[in-house]
């Protein structure tokens, strides 16, 4: 089973990094959210796995280990509130710009629009 | 227990909230709350330093829960001279920011600056693994905020990305963190640091694991080669102000791979076979290479200052990687040079730009309106950052190249550091040259900077050569600094309470 | 005066110019003067004692962890560059006042100038290498504010550039030649150091540390090969020219040599390097001289021929040559500053400094052909004139060295190498001044007043006085400089006078002389032939590898940072991939101890809807809508995972935090492109498909590692299980942890979370503002949307399930501390209570109904975790220390009233008033997308008429 769970977690961070490459803005954000599982699932079981041990005193005489379940806690919120914010970003850049692409023009010397700000 | 040591990350959340409460639509009123709490934190952090810098360690036990069950704030000379480094920038940097209204380009750039210094102070205080974790989430969604405040098609590209990279930084942070817990079952940094000491060599491929990957982490934020691709595009592309505060953003890259790799998987450490300090140099070597090139090749203004910032880190990192007190004392005194060096170069960067309408490309333009002022300005900055005489960074690199003489490699270290600084001076005097003497005659179209942005600018000015006047004194106290973070069992000692010291705790 | 402030006062002073320039020029130069005059007499004060041999030190401490100290000494050596330094100093003020033009900016010039002074008398005075460095690289970056004075030259500019670039590259190499000689003699004090010849000579670094030194010296006293940018500093104003590139910065080269003398010279290595170099650079600079046109050119090139000889001196190792030089410095200096000024003020009356242009001068400007006469004769080696008599001691030491393996090779080149001077300079004399009187200058020309020919006639009065009674006049410095020099208290032989006697020196300087206006006679045939030979020409090599290396800089700086995300995302992801695998490769592990658990029919059905599910989102994520489905069928599994693994906190969360980022997403394919273009070749796709699955394998691995191994020490948690209950008042431990043992991080938590919402309130503003907001603005109506955009159904619905949502909200938060709940999840669920309002019933309608703002929600709640945080100060604890009571309300089940609880509340608050403030923004966005503001909840309601203004788009409709 962990071996199970293992390969779960590996299926998952591939398919986030292949999506993080691709080059419109969309499936890297949700490429990241695939990585975000991946990695709270890996927090998760650095506390290795256990079956039916709420970390609840009057349920359960022996919980499982309770503190990387509240990481992983902490963990999704954050993940939530950045994945919110790249959502705007990608979103401004799309009104603002031409196209959802997400790569950047090189440094290449030529006039920008509209300068700073 | 002294309760000072938590303002910092108290009072800057809550006058942000206030912001947000009642000075949502008051620019004025804002800028009063922010400027005020800035100067109170500066005070404060005046004081925590000259608290912490007889020697004393000072820990703060959140929740009052004994170390290392709950989250811990250690207050040491090293946290508290980047806090007060930190507060001193931030000061600058809001007084430009107002006197050159960039604070007006967009929304809630005050309540965020506030977010922004809670989340460096956090980061450089807290003695817990993973509130450092928490803390650079912090300070990095405080960071999208100001690197994409105003808008504009570019910066909110180069924002994409920035964040896109950062999160996959934080992702990797986890996968580090989870490792660490998984092998060490702790999370307090003085708790882990005498447990990692006792492991046994045998069974070191996990937790050198943990330790590279928390290692690329902090490369990350630090902009080492080959994890240095956010920089360039996000500070050329950011508001002058931001891109001057991420100066010290590097640096929590700097100061977290001191904490972590001094401290926790020092090179002494059984298990870890000072394989960091093998890697992190030749990382560091090719850094400075990259970022000098970059000054050289830099076509605006925006990627000459961005690409001496990744020099300047390749110094820095030189000196840190040495893994040694003397080292790590040099590399102390870079740090506080080139982060002031840093700022001001962005913001003189920023002046040019609007004395010359707006034009970011280093091409022949109109004189500046207060061309001699600015020029000047821009020479200290070149100086600063090439570490040419008389400003620190030059005594700086004399320390870097002083402390590597006993290390094998020395020759790479010694002609980096020095070819570096050549091809940097060129590259600032090409860039100086077009920007300040070739210019054409036609009437300058920018408008003047505001006498409060080059008060600003010359506050920095004025740290940069008490620095250089105060080196003897400065150099000492850096000294103590290195000494202190180098012993791990004084430190430990001083964190945990003594029935969670573990027996023959090095 | 303390030796520290002769050299800091032109620093101090340098300002003084810069706002003196107000009062007019005069006053600018006057202070800049009285500053020079100050440090100069300050200095002399000083001379008595010198010349007796005393030695003055001053020592300061500036950085004794490195060694670099404020210590000063002024010996012989000493005095004798720092007068010059300060003493021409003065001349140059006093000529640069009348030389320079209304126009030029004469406060900066002059500030710049004081600048550079102070940096040359600082080095002159350093007793320790380090602080020499220091004023070292000043003067390089001084003169290159000088060079680039007339900053509309492009020449100046350029000059200026290469000047920095080559002189820099030396200043460089010098630093690791210091620091390698002062670990070697074990301090960075010269006085120190100058007593450790055998250490240092024996020592293995002794060869790297003369080079980089010579390189150092070699390159700021334009030496061969490094003598090409000394000429084209000539762009700078000749009073820089006379006095950084004759008097003072091109001999900081040989004053370091001679100030290294003791320790450093007398080697096989000194001889061949320094010597040869010397040897090849005199004769090289004197052949250019002679068919250079331009005077100043011409000036220049002498000068690189002179220094050289002075560099063959002091190759020679000889104590006596090494005196010589130092006699030759005095004289050289004041012939060719005065020849500079000459051929300034010829060029400032004239209008043209081009021999080839100029003759006759002679009667039209006499006091300056007085001047330039003598000068130049005193530079060709004639008799009564200074120049004559160190050029005489000079052959004779020349006569008494062997050179490559034969004792008159170098006799040979020296006298070739003196004929070459004495023709270049007779040509200076003569096509300048002498021939038919010429009518074609641009200006009419004249002497000058005063103010621009005393300077240099002062100086030829030196000239000749040194050249008469050169004992008497420099008796007393030479003795004490070459003391200094050699470093031995009593000197060689040698006497300074006229009259040596008929010697090999005589013959060769005669020869020199008469060969030379011989060569001067063939000039008009031979200038031609020069002007055809084929030369390298160093300024163009120079740009070229100037340009190669810019260019080169480019195409690597663009080439790696090309700006593609996908190549930094990969870039990341192996670093990350190799760098763990070689840490694991690196160490070693332990045997597997944990045994694995069986699987369940949930794990495999998990599993592999959790496969298909990601799998067919990789297949179908060009069509993004159904790509979102997809992962949030992944989300939801992965809910599932966490309550089989016994965390039903985490799942609440998940399954939460998922309806509402799915939420956000859908909102926001409202605007983004539907699809996602199909660009990638197939092999692109395979690439990022090996990296991908690569970096998969390893997540993977790793996490095997972590179960089948064990911790290596007793978790901290086991201390959370056991005090949660007793200490932290709760069943629920992840709650407790949250909001108890680690409460910190979820304050830091819900920080993020307002942050969050901050910044997408500020983007959203900026948006609104900038051209895509009009853009926004302008879209068409979706009138197929527009219409039955607030079902019936849907809004009773939501209507009956808020007050029932928001209880449940209320109950899990009450509950939180003992069961599976807490704030965080409480405000989510109220949240998606209130979405499900907007949703139903329209962004305005609801809008209209909300009372408080959002933004103040988020500040609440942080004000209230803070201060709930604060509130244990009170009671003398750290922030955040909780205390806890039970209470009993009707019809709940027990509960209990912590202060974790009230913190509870603020986290609440700030996740409610976080996730609304998001969503808010993006509706503003799709509200000004041109949706109607409906004044009810339901825009079709059987028990009203049609609404007018909604009535075009049903008329449409139907």
């Amino acid at each position: 089973m962990e071996a199970l769970y293992s390969s779960a977690i590996g299926i998952l961070t591939a398919a986030g990094i292949y999506l993080v490459l691709r080059r419109r803005t969309f499936p890297v954000i949700l490429g990241l959210t695939f990585l975000t599982y991946a990695v709270n699932l890996f927090l998760f079981a650095s506390g290795r796995l256990v079956r039916n041990m709420p970390p609840l005193l009057d349920e359960t005489t022996t919980p499982t280990d309770p503190l990387p379940q509240a990481l992983v806690l902490t963990a999704i919120v954050i993940s939530f509130g950045m994945t919110a914010v790249i959502v705007m970003l990608a979103l401004g850049s799309w009104l603002s710009g031409k196209d959802d692409r997400i790569d950047q023009p090189a440094d290449d010397g030529q006039p920008r629009e509209g300068g700073q700000s | 227990m002294n309760h000072w040591m938590i303002l910092p990350l108290v009072v800057p959340p809550v006058v942000a909230a206030i912001i947000m409460l009642a000075a949502r639509h008051l620019l004025s009123l804002a800028r009063i709350l922010s400027v005020g709490t800035v100067v109170l934190m500066v005070a404060l952090s005046a004081g925590l330093f000259w608290f912490a810098a007889d020697g004393t360690v000072s820990v703060y036990r959140m929740s009052n829960w004994p170390v290392p069950f709950g989250i811990v704030l250690v207050l040491d000379r090293l946290s508290a001279l980047m806090l007060l480094l930190t507060m001193i920038l931030s000061l600058a940097i809001v007084l430009y920011a107002i006197g050159s209204d960039w604070d007006a380009k967009g929304k809630h750039f005050h309540a965020l600056l506030m977010f922004q210094i809670m989340g460096i102070a956090g980061a450089f205080l807290t003695g817990d693994i993973f509130n450092l974790f928490v803390f650079f989430e912090v300070l990095l969604i405080a960071s999208y905020g100001m690197m994409v405040h105003g808008g504009g098609e570019r910066r909110l590209r180069a924002g994409v990305q920035y964040v896109t990279y950062n999160l996959l930084g934080s992702t990797l942070f986890l996968f580090a963190l989870g490792t660490i817990y998984a092998v060490t079952g702790t999370l307090n940094m003085a708790d882990l640091a005498q447990k990692v000491a006792l492991m046994a060599p045998e069974d070191s491929a996990l937790i050198r694991v943990a330790a590279v990957l928390l290692l690329l982490v902090f490369a990350v934020k630090a902009s080492i080669v080959p994890l240095h691709f956010w920089l360039p595009a996000t500070y050329a592309e950011a508001p002058a102000p931001v891109a001057a505060l991420f100066a010290i953003m590097t640096k929590v890259g700097a100061y977290a791979i001191l904490r972590v790799y001094v401290f926790i998987f020092g090179p002494d450490v059984a298990v870890m076979g000072g394989i960091v300090g093998q890697w992190l140099l030749p990382a560091a070597l090719i850094t400075l290479a990259i970022g000098m090139v970059g000054v050289l090749g830099a076509r605006s203004l925006g990627h000459l200052a961005a690409y001496a910032a990744i020099g300047s880190m390749g110094t820095l990192l030189i000196a840190v990687a040495l893994f040694t007190p003397a080292g790590t004392a040099a590399a102390l005194y870079y740090m506080v040079h080139s982060t002031l060096a840093g700022a001001v170069l962005f913001l003189v960067a920023d002046m040019i730009r609007q004395g010359r309408a707006g034009e970011d490309r280093l091409i022949p333009g109109p004189a500046l309106a207060q061309n001699g002022l600015i020029a000047t300005l821009f020479l200290v900055a070149a100086i600063g950052m090439a570490g040419l005489p008389p400003l620190s960074g030059f005594l700086g690199k004399l320390l870097v190249l002083d402390a590597a003489r006993t290390v094998d490699g020395a020759a790479w270290v010694w002609g980096a550091v020095l070819v570096g600084s050549l091809v940097a001076v060129v590259g600032f005097a090409r860039g100086g040259s077009v920007l300040f003497w070739n210019t054409t005659d036609a009437p300058s179209q920018g408008e003047p900077v505001s006498s409060l942005a080059l008060t600003a600018t010359f506050g920095l000015v004025g740290l940069l050569v008490m620095l250089t006047v105060f080196a003897g004194p400065a150099t000492a106290f850096l000294d103590a600094t290195a000494a202190q973070l180098f012993d791990r069992a004084g430190m430990v000692a001083a964190t945990l309470p003594p029935e969670a010291i573990l027996e023959a705790a090095p | 005066m303390p030796l520290i402030l002769i050299a800091l006062l032109p620093f101090l002073g340098a300002f003084l110019p810069a706002v003196m320039i107000r009062g007019g020029r005069n006053a600018a130069a006057l202070s800049a003067g009285s500053v020079t005059m100050a440090a100069f007499v300050g200095l002399m004060l000083h001379a008595p004692a010198v010349l007796r041999g005393e030695v003055i030190t001053f020592r300061l401490d500036w950085m004794p962890v490195l060694g670099l100290n404020a210590n000063f000494f002024l010996d012989g050596l000493g005095l004798l560059f720092a007068g010059l330094i300060l003493g021409i100093g003065l001349l140059i003020i006093l000529y640069a006042r009348f030389y320079l033009d209304r126009a030029d900016p004469m406060g900066a010039f002059y500030t710049y100038l004081l600048l550079f002074q102070g940096a040359m008398v600082g080095i002159v005075l350093s007793d320790n290498v380090l602080l020499m460095l220091v004023f070292w690289e000043l003067t390089s970056l001084s003169s290159f504010l000088l060079i680039g004075y007339w900053k509309h030259l492009p020449e100046g500019r350029q000059g200026a550039r290469m000047a920095l670039v080559v002189t820099g590259m030396g200043g460089l190499a010098l630093i690791g030649g210091m620091l390698i000689l002062g670990q070697i003699a074990g301090s960075y004090d010269l006085t120190v150091i100058l007593t450790q010849k055998a250490v240092i000579q024996a020592h293995p670094l002794y060869i790297p540390a003369l080079l980089l030194i010579l390189l150092g010296c070699f390159t700021k006293s334009a030496q061969f090969p490094f003598h090409f940018w000394l000429p084209h500093a000539m762009a700078a104003p000749t009073p820089v020219s006379a006095y950084l590139h004759s008097a003072t910065m091109v001999k900081a080269g040989l004053f370091l040599m001679a100030r290294l003398w003791p320790v450093m010279a007398g080697t096989d290595a000194w001889f061949m390097i320094v010597a040869t170099t010397g040897l090849i650079t005199m004769v090289l600079g004197a052949l250019i001289a002679l068919f250079k046109d331009d005077l100043k050119a011409l000036l220049a090139f002498s000068t690189i021929s002179h220094l050289g000889l002075v560099t063959m001196l002091l190759g020679f190792g000889t104590e006596i040559a090494a005196v010589v030089a130092i006699f030759h410095i005095i004289n050289h200096a004041t012939f060719k500053a005065a020849l500079f000024m000459t051929a300034g003020i010829i060029d400032h009356e004239a209008g043209t400094r081009d021999i080839k242009r100029l003759g006759g001068l002679r009667r039209a400007m006499p006091i300056t052909f007085v001047i330039g006469t003598l000068a130049a004769l005193s530079m060709a080696g004639v008799p009564f004139l200074n120049g004559f008599l160190s050029k005489e001691m000079m052959l004779e030491e020349v006569t008494k060295t062997t050179w490559a393996g034969s004792p008159v090779t170098l006799s040979i080149v020296v006298t070739v190498a003196a004929l070459l001077s004495a023709a270049y300079s007779f040509r200076f004399v003569v096509h300048v001044f002498f021939g038919p009187e010429r009518h074609d200058y641009p200006h009419h020309p004249h002497d000058p007043g005063p103010g621009l020919w005393l300077s240099p006639a002062f100086l030829v009065v030196l000239v000749v006085a040194i050249g008469i009674l050169p004992a008497a006049i420099t008796g007393g410095i030479v003795a004490s400089a070459g003391q200094a020099v050699i470093g031995a208290a009593e000197l060689p032989y040698y006497s300074l006078k006229i009259w040596h006697g008929f010697t090999m020196a005589l013959l060769m300087s005669v020869v020199a002389v008469v060969g030379g206006a011989a060569l001067l006679a063939l000039h008009g045939w031979i200038a031609p032939l020069w002007q055809r030979a084929p030369r390298p020409e160093a300024k163009v090599i120079f740009d070229a590898v100037m340009g190669a290396c810019v260019a080169g800089a480019r195409r690597v700086t663009t080439g790696l940072t090309n700006g593609s995300m996908t190549r930094y995302g990969a870039v990341f992801a192996l670093t990350a991939l190799i760098a763990g695998l070689a840490a694991w490769l690196s160490g070693t592990s332990a045997p597997p101890v944990r045994d694995m658990r069986a699987i369940t029919p949930v794990d495999a059905i998990g599993w592999i809807l959790l496969v298909v599910a990601t799998l067919a989102a990789l297949r179908l994520h060009h069509n993004r809508l159904v790509a979102l489905v997809l992962v949030s069928i992944v989300g939801l599994v992965v809910a599932v995972t966490f309550v089989v693994y016994s965390a039903p906190d985490l799942a609440l969360t998940q399954a939460l935090v998922e309806v509402v980022t799915v939420l956000l997403l859908l909102l926001a394919l409202d605007f983004l492109p539907r699809e996602t273009p199909r660009e990638d070749p197939m092999p692109v796709h395979l690439r990022d498909g090996a990296i991908a699955v690569t970096v998969g394998i390893a997540a993977a691995l790793l996490t095997y590692a972590i179960q089948v191994s064990d911790f290596a020490f007793e978790s901290i948690s086991a201390y959370h299980l056991e005090n949660s209950k007793t200490l932290g008042g709760g069943y629920n431990v992840v709650n407790v942890i949250l909001v108890d043992f680690r409460a910190f991080d979820t304050y830091g938590e819900i920080i993020v979370l307002g942050i969050a919402a901050l910044v997408i309130y500020a983007m959203t503003e900026s948006i609104l503002q900038s051209r895509a907001g009009r853009r926004l603005v302008d879209r068409p109506v979706k009138l197929d949307a527009a219409a039955e955009l607030h079902p019936l159904m849907m809004v009773v619905a939501t209507r009956v399930m808020m007050p029932i949502m928001l209880m449940v909200g209320i109950y899990i938060f009450l509950r939180g501390h003992n069961a599976p709940g807490g704030g965080f999840i409480a405000g989510l669920v109220i949240s998606i209570a209130f979405l499900m309002q907007y949703m139903a019933s329209g962004f305005e309608w609801a809008a209209a109904r909300q009372r408080v703002p959002y933004h103040g929600l988020i500040g609440a709640g942080i004000i209230i975790a803070t201060l709930t945080g604060v509130g244990s100060w009170l009671v003398e604890r750290p922030f955040m220390t909780t205390n806890f009571g039970y209470f009993n309300l009707p019809f709940i089940e027990e509960f209990e009233l912590a202060t974790a609880a009230l913190f509870d509340l603020g986290v609440l608050l700030c996740v409610f008033g976080a996730v609304m403030l998001a969503l808010e923004s993006f509706a503003r966005l799709a509200h000004r997308r041109g949706e109607r503001a409906s004044p009810n909840a339901m825009d079709v309601d059987p028990s009203r008429d049609i609404v007018p203004d909604l009535a075009p788009n049903l008329a449409k409709e139907t």
